[in-house]
């Protein structure tokens, strides 16, 4: 589905991404761990086509795209889905009528017809009762005024609504309580399928708990050091990254 | 352009020779004399400052582009009363309704005749008192309650100057909704509201214009104790469009609120000058603009607020917000304050930039073209001007 080839990025003008390669197959569900800085985000952001990220390196080959050369609403249209770290605030932008256009745009691009209104809401209801999310969000602009939290949940129910084939998600268990944590893996796990992959960046195991991943990995100073199961995240949880300076 | 003065005079002194009654005459008179010792509007002027007054007295050709659409969601209503005005004067959609007083207005008597202060700031505005032959004197009843009127501009002759003077009057109590609707000619207006005590406007400035029309207008709001006065400009397109509100605060607790979405595209040159005067206390003024120039457009918008000495607990907010669509575009923004009492509550801020890069990302990311995702925060942006 996704591979990596030895990848070098900058963000703005500072090389961040050194030599970085990965593959992940269809199904496959990868944990994606390693220091502040390491450069996570930028990989998430990369994928997803962030302006000011740039490969000056390397390949990514998606689903048989070459996806560093598509646009961004391309990237989304093909099935890549960034769950933000820092999701953006959009005043003045209804959140129901920013997924539905969206979805549309999406839909159009793969050349399918556009849901109409009355489809949509229905599709959203039923998304919201899965996921066990608050509806009342969606009236709101989007992300305005939303709790951390709030913010995050949004993120992961913009994935159910998408129903993307690569999803990222970028640290979205930071700042979530217990239960929210529970909802947001839940909503994870319930798109789990043998075509749909993850890649999840963390900073703790407790997440990896909820869901069960294929691999773990450590990305530090731009490229992947070290990969294993799920028992390298307790490992890290242990140990920290001191070893990486040995 | 040293002919636009000697051609106003030339209009005028033919127009008095034609007039009505004798106090209009002197009025035309005062304003022909006045004028006469003043120069065409140039940059030196601080309301002319980033408007292209040259371009005010070239020929214009007739139009073949589209009018820009309307941002706003809520369209006219069907049943709203429609008073046309044109060349031929006005006309109404209907029976003129039992709230609603309504005359021509060279009819209107001396003492219903509101003197403006006019100076070089003002010259345009000037040449109207001398020159205008057309307009309407609306006189609301009091029975007017949640009552609603459009005044169309609609001028077929696409190159001479047309001068409109309005006169509106809001009785105490009375609740109106006025859209005054731009639809086609060369204007220049002056409109006069006056808001009686506990009186209720929402006024519409709808003004949308093909890339060769232009408009200068001036207009002015006088407002007693506890009236209300919700003001909403749409200003779009047009070679120039100058628009002045001045608002004066003549008794106490009151309120003028006014949003603004102004929108240039091509070469339009579009000026929206807020000046509201708190003249006594305990009143309040909230002027929000929303301005959003592409290609090589200009937009020039101002709020000033004057505190005179005693208006204490005046509360003022100014909020102006701007966006350049294009590295050639050019918007001025100047909120002002001039406070001459000590207990004033005021907050006002001005900023320019380009469309938030991260909020354009974000949405491209889950599919949406930038071109749509442009469009998308661009309507974001303008609703927060949006006060009606
Ligand atoms: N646009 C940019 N310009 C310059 N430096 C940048 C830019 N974006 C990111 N960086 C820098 O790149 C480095 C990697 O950032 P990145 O966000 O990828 O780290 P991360 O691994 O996600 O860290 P964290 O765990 O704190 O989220 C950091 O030092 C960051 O300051
Ligand atoms: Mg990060």
């Amino acid at each position: 589905m996704l591979k990596i080839n030895d990848v070098y990025a900058k963000a703005g003008d500072k090389e961040i991404l050194k030599g970085l390669s990965l593959e992940v197959k269809p199904g496959e569900v990868h944990a994606i761990m390693g220091p502040n800085g390491a450069g996570k985000s930028t990989l998430g952001n990369l994928l997803a086509g962030m302006p000011h990220v740039e490969a000056t390196q390397g390949s990514v080959d998606f689903l048989g795209k070459d996806l560093l050369d598509l646009e961004p609403e391309e990237r989304a249209a093909e099935g890549v889905f960034l769950a933000f770290q820092y999701p953006v605030e959009i005043p003045g932008v209804n959140n129901m009528y920013f997924l539905r256009t969206a979805l549309n745009a999406q839909r159009k691009y793969r050349g399918e017809e556009p849901m109409d209104s009355a489809q949509f809401l229905r599709m959203v209801k039923q998304k919201i009762k899965d996921m066990n999310m608050r509806d009342d969000l969606l009236k709101r602009p989007v992300n305005v005024g939303f709790s951390g939290g709030e913010k995050k949940r949004n993120e992961v129910f913009q994935m159910g609504v998408l129903e993307p084939k690569l999803a990222i998600l970028d640290e979205t268990d930071s700042g979530l309580d217990i239960d929210a944590l529970k909802i947001v893996s839940d909503g994870v796990n319930q798109l789990r399928s043998s075509d749909r992959s993850f890649i999840i960046i963390t900073h703790y195991q407790r997440l990896l708990d909820h869901i069960e991943p294929d691999y773990v990995h450590v990305l530090a100073d731009g490229k992947i050091v070290k990969s294993g199961t799920k028992k390298l995240a307790l490992e890290l949880e242990e140990q920290g990254y001191g070893w990486l300076n040995q | 352009m040293a002919g636009l003065i000697n051609n106003w005079q030339e209009q005028a002194k033919q127009l008095i020779n034609k007039t009505e009654s004798d106090w209009l005459k002197s009025v035309r008179e005062q304003a022909l004399s006045k004028l006469s010792g003043l120069q065409e509007p140039n940059r030196k002027l601080e309301l002319w400052r980033y408007a292209d007054a040259n371009r005010l007295s070239q020929s214009i050709a007739a139009a073949a582009e589209p009018r820009p659409e309307n941002p706003l969601s809520s369209e006219l209503t069907e049943q709203a009363l429609v008073i046309r005005i044109s060349e031929n004067g006005f006309e109404l959609s209907t029976d003129c309704p039992d709230w609603l007083k309504i005359k021509n207005i060279q009819q209107i008597s001396e003492n219903q005749w509101q003197e403006m202060i006019f100076s070089q700031e003002t010259v345009v505005n000037l040449a109207n008192v001398a020159l205008f032959n057309a307009g309407v004197n609306l006189e609301v009843q009091s029975s007017a309650a949640e009552q609603e009127l459009v005044i169309v501009y609609d001028f077929k002759d696409q190159d001479k100057w047309q001068y409109v003077s309005n006169r509106i009057e809001l009785p105490e109590h009375a609740k109106v909704k006025i859209t005054e609707q731009y639809k086609a000619g060369r204007l220049n207006l002056i409109n006069v509201y006056h808001i009686s005590d506990r009186a209720e406007l929402i006024r519409l400035q709808d003004f949308r214009l093909t890339q060769s029309e232009q408009v200068v207008s001036f207009n002015q709001f006088e407002i007693a104790s506890q009236a209300s006065v919700t003001n909403m400009h749409v200003h779009m397109g047009g070679s120039i469009q100058h628009h002045l509100h001045r608002v004066n605060f003549n008794g106490n607790e009151a309120k003028y609120k006014s949003g603004s979405i102004n929108k240039s595209f091509d070469n339009n040159n579009i000026s929206d000058l807020v000046e509201v005067n708190h003249l006594y206390k305990n009143n309040e003024s909230d002027v929000t603009h929303r301005s959003i120039a592409k290609d090589r457009s200009q937009i020039f918008n101002n709020a000033k607020a004057l505190v005179a000495p005693g208006a204490d607990q005046s509360e003022i907010e100014q909020d102006l917000k701007n966006i350049l669509l294009s590295e050639d575009a050019k918007i001025f923004s100047k909120p002002e304050l001039e406070v001459y009492a000590d207990e004033v509550v005021a907050a006002h801020g001005s900023t320019i930039g380009a469309l938030d890069e991260q909020s354009l990302f974000y949405l491209q990311s889950r599919g949406i073209s930038i071109e749509q995702a442009r469009e998308i925060m661009i309507e974001s942006f303008e609703q927060e001007a949006l006060v009606c």
